[in-house]
């Protein structure tokens, strides 16, 4: 997100180096890391197939090779200034070490989510309410996002299906696409299900750290409806 | 310039270069191995892929079976909720041919856009919502068959560390038995394009609209060639297997003329997160990498795709490139619905375009579509909903 | 009782099986030596390389002269156009079975054999690396290429155009995890290097670009190629390797990254050359089968000495040279076929005087 990025390693000074260590070992303690990083002889393979790295100053390469290294101030850099920018589309799956600079990202921004880093604040901060959309209903988008002020870069279009948003979702031929505020519909069974799962695999503590608001909300929704299924559950 | 030209000096040219597999040097385990070795140690269930199905060769040249009916459909958040013409094309090929399909509800996201979004989640939550879908699937005895490139993608993935992590499986499966559901990994995850590929020619057969005089190019999404890249479908007779067979081969089948263009292999600039909240930046990719290179190499009437993100970018995008002069204006499909249009759909009622952005009219009025009138018809079918004459179009409504 | 055999099958006629020959014949011991094709040489022979690599000697010149002293040589019996289809027997004492290629066998007795069965060059299309190899014409690679430069006639094979920018593409097929070929396959940065000078050398005005993640030009071939590649032929070497190679009007263009730069580049180019690196030959795994020795995981023939005997395989009294037991350069196969030559004889003397007649 900063540009140029700084890699001197001076951009965090004040971190003590013991907490970057502790995050980097994090990182490599995922049980994904052994499949996304093997080491880096800098071929650049990933950053001529990166999208984000035509218009970002993100380099796939520089961040496994800051992870093979184990340098943990340059790791620490790039995961405040740098792991945001990827698209997480997996072209640099291409690397001929067999690395995933992608899915090392992707263990990145979880560490980061997890440790509260202000960065993951940062990056999140709008896409509030798509994490409340896709835990809350189990659809990720819903037909009712399509609101003009959402999208005002989607052009007049999007007034037109807001305007016949009810009657165009009546007007699709299968039956489960009728929905407005899901992208399908989806049983009452199937959600409680889905809450017991975030529930039993303590996603909702990463987002309690991230943002506490939208914790809360959540939480008021999901108790409910796991209370009314039968279910004594607590996030907490 | 040489006089001379040694082609047969370099073993005849690159058009005499014959691609041949040998599956004996696959560089990757087959995970068809590991998935029935983990069946026989009791680990999981294999829900396996219901006759008839079609066979066809991966990357690798190993086999994949692709089951022509009795499926699941794992619908896709973008796609129902944004360009539900997409999904409704997938149905309407499968009632088209009398094949028994199940449109379930007892299903939810793979949310595995969130989780390369905001990177909100962990394995274990991402790979407990995989195999309760594919649990649900295997309790109706309908197999699996996936929307979403990036469902499609990401459940391979979570195959894959449930294959190599026995602490994840055991954990999945203590969640899933909380749930009440048996542990099931399908016998092989299946992209509903690897359906609509197979199913090609039979499509070719039902073609009432002629395509030879259009000119398409294709996007492959990323997700479903490069997120573990094995088991997309190659054919040696496309693109000499260097390239993924789907959505060009179904082009091909129903007479489509694919050209090609020299970033084919680039993202669409979806990005996830990007899309949502950055995007200044899907769309500039989009437009400047995709878009204008498409319309400045082969200019052509449509671009296809085969996945929910590819479609919402490489559509969507196009009207603020259109404001900044930018060269765009290329109508932005799946095969699904291209497939579906040759067979005689109807564009809005079927193919519902009313959904996607960028100008789809001409592209209609070539293929010799009265697209005013088809207009005019989807609209006469409003008003029965609005005038609550009716409360739902039917699948009968779409086809009359 | 049988005499065994102090007789010693070689197996190909390439620079280590020339070698290994010469060297049985010369210590007064007799070498049979089975060749596939009709003719000695090799690789470097049946590819057509134009010169040898660091000394840029004509191969044809070289490769005659390394010939010259087995042909008509009472110490070395050739049979072209025969192959090994079996094997019994123990160090000593083995008999082998040869085959024309009418199908006519004859079983033979040998006191030690000498793999000598080499590379075959990595088919650079078989794994969906898109360069193009497939697709289009001006994509060729390193043998491509010296095809060409011996022909003396270095064209852009979709038009017949001198071309004004070409590049190399180093590792294809090497070094690369997802193909399955872990290993440096040694020569092709010599190789590339000295074909970039000889490009320079056949069409001054072309621009010449490498492609590279390390170069690895060791020894000699740093000062005998490498820097005059660089100094007096103004070759440019980029480090960052391409992802893939694409058609854009009559140019091809090369996506990679300038690593230098650190960022992503897109050059066009009116020829791509790709640095295809070794695979055991097709009569290197068929050989391995036949008598028995243990391949690696690349498939080539394990050797069980480590640095300390490179020629030595898993059967004794069976022993290989060349690039069948890895990628190898033409000075490594000759040093190989000798000192294969000297543990075969070692093998047979040995066996000779253990085993009363």
């Amino acid at each position: 997100m900063e540009f140029p990025l700084d890699l001197s390693g001076s951009a965090y000074r004040d971190v003590p180096f013991e907490e970057k260590e502790r995050l980097l070992d994090e990182v490599k303690s995922d049980l994904r890391f052994q499949d996304v990083m093997y080491g880096c002889y800098e071929c650049g393979i990933c950053v001529a197939a990166c999208p984000s790295a035509r218009f970002y100053d993100f380099s796939p390469r520089v961040i496994a090779q800051a992870v093979a290294r184990e340098d943990a101030d340059l790791v620490y850099t790039l995961m405040n200034d740098s792991i945001w920018d990827c698209s997480q589309c997996f072209s640099c799956d291409r690397c001929p070490r067999a690395n995933s600079p992608g899915g090392l990202i992707t263990i990145m921004r979880e560490v980061a989510v997890n440790n509260a880093l202000q960065t993951a604040r940062k990056a999140l901060e709008g896409y509030e309410r798509i994490i409340y959309k896709i835990m809350s209903t189990g659809t990720q988008v819903s037909p009712d996002m399509l609101q003009p002020d959402a999208f005002p870069d989607w052009g007049t279009h999007v007034h037109e299906i807001a305007d016949n948003l009810e009657i165009w979702r009546r007007a699709l031929p299968p039956e489960t696409l009728h929905t407005t505020e899901t992208g399908w519909s989806i049983d009452d069974k199937t959600i409680i299900e889905l809450y017991l799962i975030w529930h039993m695999t303590g996603v909702m503590d990463m987002i309690k750290g991230v943002d506490e608001g939208l914790f809360m909300i959540l939480v008021d929704v999901m108790e409910e409806r796991l209370e009314e299924a039968g279910y004594d559950v607590e996030f907490e | 310039m040489s006089d001379f030209i040694p082609l047969d000096v370099i073993n005849g040219g690159a058009r005499g270069r014959k691609f041949e597999w040998d599956t004996a040097r696959a560089p990757t385990e087959d995970y068809h191995d590991a998935v029935l070795q983990l069946e026989k140690e009791g680990e999981w269930e294999v829900q396996r892929v219901p006759e008839p199905y079609i066979e066809v060769n991966t990357r690798y040249g190993r086999v994949k079976r692709i089951p022509i009916e009795r499926t699941w459909h794992h619908k896709s958040c973008g796609q129902c909720g944004h360009i539900p013409g997409y999904s409704t094309s997938i149905y309407w090929l499968n009632r088209k041919l009398g094949l028994d399909y199940l449109d379930p509800k007892d299903q939810t996201s793979c949310t595995a856009w969130n989780y390369y979004a905001s990177a909100t989640s962990n394995p274990a939550a991402q790979a407990s919502v995989a195999m309760r879908n594919f649990a649900a699937a295997a309790e109706t005895d309908y197999f699996p068959i996936i929307h979403c490139g990036t469902s499609f993608g990401h459940y391979k993935e979570v195959r894959h560390e449930l294959i190599h992590h026995h602490e994840l499986r055991r954990k999945v499966r203590d969640v899933l038995s909380r749930l009440g559901k048996k542990l099931v990994m399908p016998e092989e995850i299946v992209h509903y394009s690897e359906w609509v590929h197979v199913m090609r020619h039979r499509f070719a057969e039902l073609q009432t609209i002629d395509m030879s005089h259009i000119t398409a190019t294709v996007h492959p999404a990323c997700h479903y060639h490069k997120l573990e890249a094995e088991d997309a479908i190659y054919d040696p007779e496309i693109y000499g297997a260097q390239r993924t067979a789907v959505i060009t081969g179904t082009l091909q089948a129903i007479g489509v003329n694919v050209a090609d263009y020299s970033s084919w292999y680039d993202c669409c600039g979806f990005g996830f997160r990007h899309i949502l909240v950055s995007r200044d930046f899907s769309r500039s990719f989009a437009v400047q990498r995709k878009i204008e290179v498409m319309k400045e190499e082969v200019n052509p009437d449509v671009t296809v795709t085969h996945d929910t993100g590819c479609v919402t970018t490489l559509d969507q995008s196009q009207f603020a490139g259109q404001a900044h002069d930018r060269k765009v204006g290329i109508p932005v499909m799946s095969d699904s619905q291209m497939a579906a249009l040759a067979m005689g759909a109807h564009p809005y009622k079927v193919l519902q375009l009313h959904w996607h952005n960028t100008n789809n009219k001409p592209f209609l009025e070539k293929l010799g579509i009265d697209q005013a009138q088809k207009w005019a018809e989807f609209e006469a079918a409003c008003d029965k909903l609005k005038s609550g004459e009716k409360k739902y179009l039917t699948w009968e409504d779409a086809d009359a | 009782m049988r005499m065994p055999s102090s007789d010693i099958l070689v197996i190909g006629g390439g620079p280590a099986g020339i070698q290994a020959a010469r060297g049985i014949a010369d210590l007064g011991y007799k070498a049979i030596v089975v060749e596939k094709r009709d003719r000695l040489g090799g690789m470097p022979d049946e590819a057509g390389y134009a010169a040898l690599t660091p000394d840029m000697r004509d191969t044809g010149e070289a490769i005659a002269e390394m010939v010259a002293p087995i042909l008509d040589n009472p110490g070395v019996e050739l049979r072209f156009g025969t192959t090994a289809t079996a094997c019994t027997g123990v160090a000593g004492d083995f008999n082998v079975t040869l085959q024309k290629a009418d199908g006519a066998a004859e079983d033979i007795c040998v006191g030690s054999v000498i793999i000598c069965t080499g590379f075959k060059h990595f088919d650079p299309g078989r794994e969906t690396q898109q360069y193009g190899y497939y697709q289009y014409d001006d994509v060729i690679t390193l043998v491509d290429c010296e095809r060409m430069l011996k022909a003396k006639n270095f064209v852009r094979p979709s038009n017949g155009e001198v071309p004004e920018r070409v590049c190399f593409i180093q590792c294809v097929g090497s070094r690369d995890r997802q193909i399955g070929n872990e290993y440096c396959s040694k020569v092709c940065c010599g190789v590339a290097s000295k074909e970039a000078i000889e490009i320079r050398q056949q069409v001054p005005g072309c621009r010449v670009f490498v492609f590279y993640i390390d170069m690895r030009m060791y020894g000699y071939w740093e000062n005998e190629i490498y820097w005059p590649a660089q100094e007096k032929y103004k070759v440019n070497y980029v480090k960052g390797i391409a992802t893939e190679v694409v058609r854009k009007g009559d140019k091809l263009i090369v996506k990679g990254e300038d690593t230098t730069l650190r960022r992503p580049m897109e050059v066009p180019m009116d020829m791509v050359i790709l640095s295809v690196g070794m695979e055991p030959s097709e009569g290197t795994e068929a050989m391995a089968k036949v008598f028995g020795v243990k391949q690696n995981k690349y498939r080539f023939i394990e050797t069980i000495g480590g640095a300390l005997d490179t020629v030595s395989t898993t059967v004794s009294g069976i022993f290989a040279a060349g690039a069948c037991t890895g990628p190898a350069d033409l000075e490594d196969s000759t040093s190989s076929g000798g000192a294969a030559a000297m543990k075969a004889i070692a093998c047979v003397r040995k066996a000779n005087t253990q085993i009363p007649a």
